[in-house]
């Protein structure tokens, strides 16, 4: 068994978004709620968040746009840069600890304290861009983990899995010319779904040429496409890649159920995925993975999603290379 | 939606007694196809194209480009010998969809824009108006394309404009498909929007009839079997 950490705070909870959005609290409050009635709360080790220092988020985002949110924040706006982005008076300082409490969790993977993680975090982030807040995020989460492992841990070679049914635009913009991160992300084709990126010809810019892949899926499509895609265009790439660290955008709302997408990823395609990226872990990261909570909207189905994700993250799971 | 917001200012021009060869590195280099010709005034008498040049020495692709006598003979051909004279041009005041038409029409690669004293102001290319209605289309921002099914009577756009509006969801676009079925059009909005769910549910509680993405999709395919 892997000894596996688990980040959640309760503070993750006070970034409300108001009587209609999809993006709210009670997400979080399954999610934990899954793993908790699970039993496996006693097997995880649980990881405290705290405050980010704003210099690692300076690392990603443009020093006016963290002010501009710090100020909206103040002043009781209640969206940031577009409608999508409904917040209140805490949704600052609860970015500013969902961020933390990711490094924290960084360091304890990178000290060996733990082989892998799963940060239940809210506001999530891969639409995130540098400079602006985009489809219900803020920090962009990932990306800075990436550029805290670069800095802080010297690792030469991090590896992103984005799995969320949205295309991670921010987290692609911001690594597109660094051939020191890979990019991948598979979502539901960008002609029918937010944000309208990640085709397959975007593969990156520069000295970043060929360090970003995405697979789009096409409405209607599931389990088979999936592992179709994953095993053509994911695994060769980190097969040349050699990461060093695996961070995972983990997305629930490619679900049959969940009324965000069009796509139609079955419970045990989820669980089929995760194995996977555990499974590459194991082979080039010597099992370092960091997953984050991006999308996921599906109450019904968020405590089971979320309780077989940290099943396999403790128990790995039939290779299934 | 005027041509002067969209042309590239930034022309690459030559002379027209310059030499073909230095047209050719021109068009190499700065990787154009085309090269407006001027005088001294930025007055345009012409436009050379790397089809004229082709014709005009077709042996440039073959081994004789390298011999000396070869390279003689075409140095001494100039711009002015195998330029287009007079080309069509567009003035700064033509609309997006005046270049679009005209482009269709008369088949050109590009369309010089020059003013009323024919000095050359910017030019006009596909990859231009390319970049013009992505941005018309707003799909440069982020956004979902949603379809509706609408019967063709006055006053049903209104309400589906009015519908999208009271939900607070700025528009990047909304196209119109005419022939989607007998008495029905497709209306495609573009909204700049990560959550559409409820418009969704608010246009088919009025009677909308939405159009499946997977359908939409798929009746774009060529059948296989
Ligand atoms: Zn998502």
């Amino acid at each position: 068994m892997k000894k596996t950490g688990f980040l959640f705070d309760k503070r993750f909870l006070l970034h409300k978004t108001g009587p209609y959005h999809p993006e709210t609290p009670e997400r979080l409050e399954a999610i934990y709620k899954g793993i908790e009635e699970a039993g496996l709360l006693p097997k995880l080790t649980l990881i405290k968040t705290s405050r980010a220092d704003l210099k690692w988020i300076e690392t990603i985002h443009d020093k006016h746009y963290i002010d501009r949110f710090s100020d909206a924040c103040i002043s009781g706006y209640e969206t940031l840069d577009r409608s999508d982005n409904q917040m209140c008076g805490e949704t600052y300082e609860t970015a500013l600890l969902a961020v933390g409490g990711i490094l924290n969790t960084a360091n304890m993977v990178m000290e060996g304290k733990i082989d892998n993680a799963f940060c239940a975090v809210r506001p999530p982030g891969h639409h995130a861009e540098s400079d602006r807040a985009m489809g219900f995020c803020y920090f962009n989460n990932v990306a800075i983990a990436a550029r805290y492992l670069q800095i802080e841990w010297g690792v030469k070679r991090v590896g992103i899995i984005d799995f969320d049914v949205h295309h991670g635009n921010g987290t692609q913009h911001l690594f597109e010319h660094d051939p020191a991160v890979f990019y991948y992300s598979i979502h539901q084709h960008p002609s029918f779904a937010y944000p309208g990126t990640g085709r397959e010809f975007e593969e990156g810019d520069g000295d970043g040429l060929g360090f970003t892949k995405n697979s789009p899926i096409l409405p209607g499509q599931g389990d088979e496409a999936y592992e179709l895609s994953i095993k053509k265009d994911l695994l060769p790439e980190f097969e040349k890649f050699d990461p060093e660290v695996i961070i995972v955008s983990t997305g629930f709302d490619a679900h049959v159920d969940d009324k965000m997408s069009d796509v139609n990823l079955s419970t045990e395609g989820f669980s089929w995925i995760i194995k996977m990226i555990f499974n590459m872990a194991e082979r080039y990261a010597n099992g370092k993975l960091i997953s984050v909570l991006e999308g996921g909207y599906s109450l019904k189905h968020l405590p089971e999603l979320a309780k077989n994700h940290v099943e396999i993250l403790l128990n790995g799971g039939e290779n299934v290379y | 939606m005027f041509i002067s917001k969209s042309m590239t200012r930034d022309v690459v021009t030559i002379d027209k007694k310059a030499n073909i060869l230095d047209a050719t590195d021109k068009m190499i280099n700065r990787k154009i196809r085309h090269l407006p010709v001027v005088e001294h005034d930025n007055r345009l008498i012409g436009i050379v194209s790397d089809r004229d040049i082709r014709s005009a020495m077709p042996s440039i692709i073959s081994h004789d480009y390298n011999s000396k006598e070869e390279r003689e003979k075409l140095s001494k051909l100039k711009v002015a010998d195998i330029m287009t004279p007079d080309p069509i041009t567009i003035s700064p005041s033509y609309t997006l969809q005046d270049a679009l038409c005209l482009l269709q029409q008369t088949k050109v690669g590009v369309l010089p824009v020059v003013d009323e004293n024919d000095i050359l102001k910017g030019i006009v290319g596909v990859r231009d108006l390319i970049r013009a209605f992505i941005n018309v289309l707003g799909i440069g921002e982020p956004g979902m394309l949603l379809g509706i099914v609408v019967e063709e009577q006055t006053g049903k756009m209104k309400e589906i404009v009015d519908a999208i509006t009271e939900e607070k969801i700025s528009f990047g676009s909304i196209l119109v498909a005419k022939y989607w079925d007998k008495e029905k059009r497709a209306v495609f909005p573009y909204l700049l929007t990560k959550d559409i769910s409820r418009v969704k549910k608010k246009l088919e509680k009025m009677g909308f009839i939405l159009i499946d993405p997977l359908e939409w999709y798929l009746e774009q395919l060529p059948k296989t079997s």
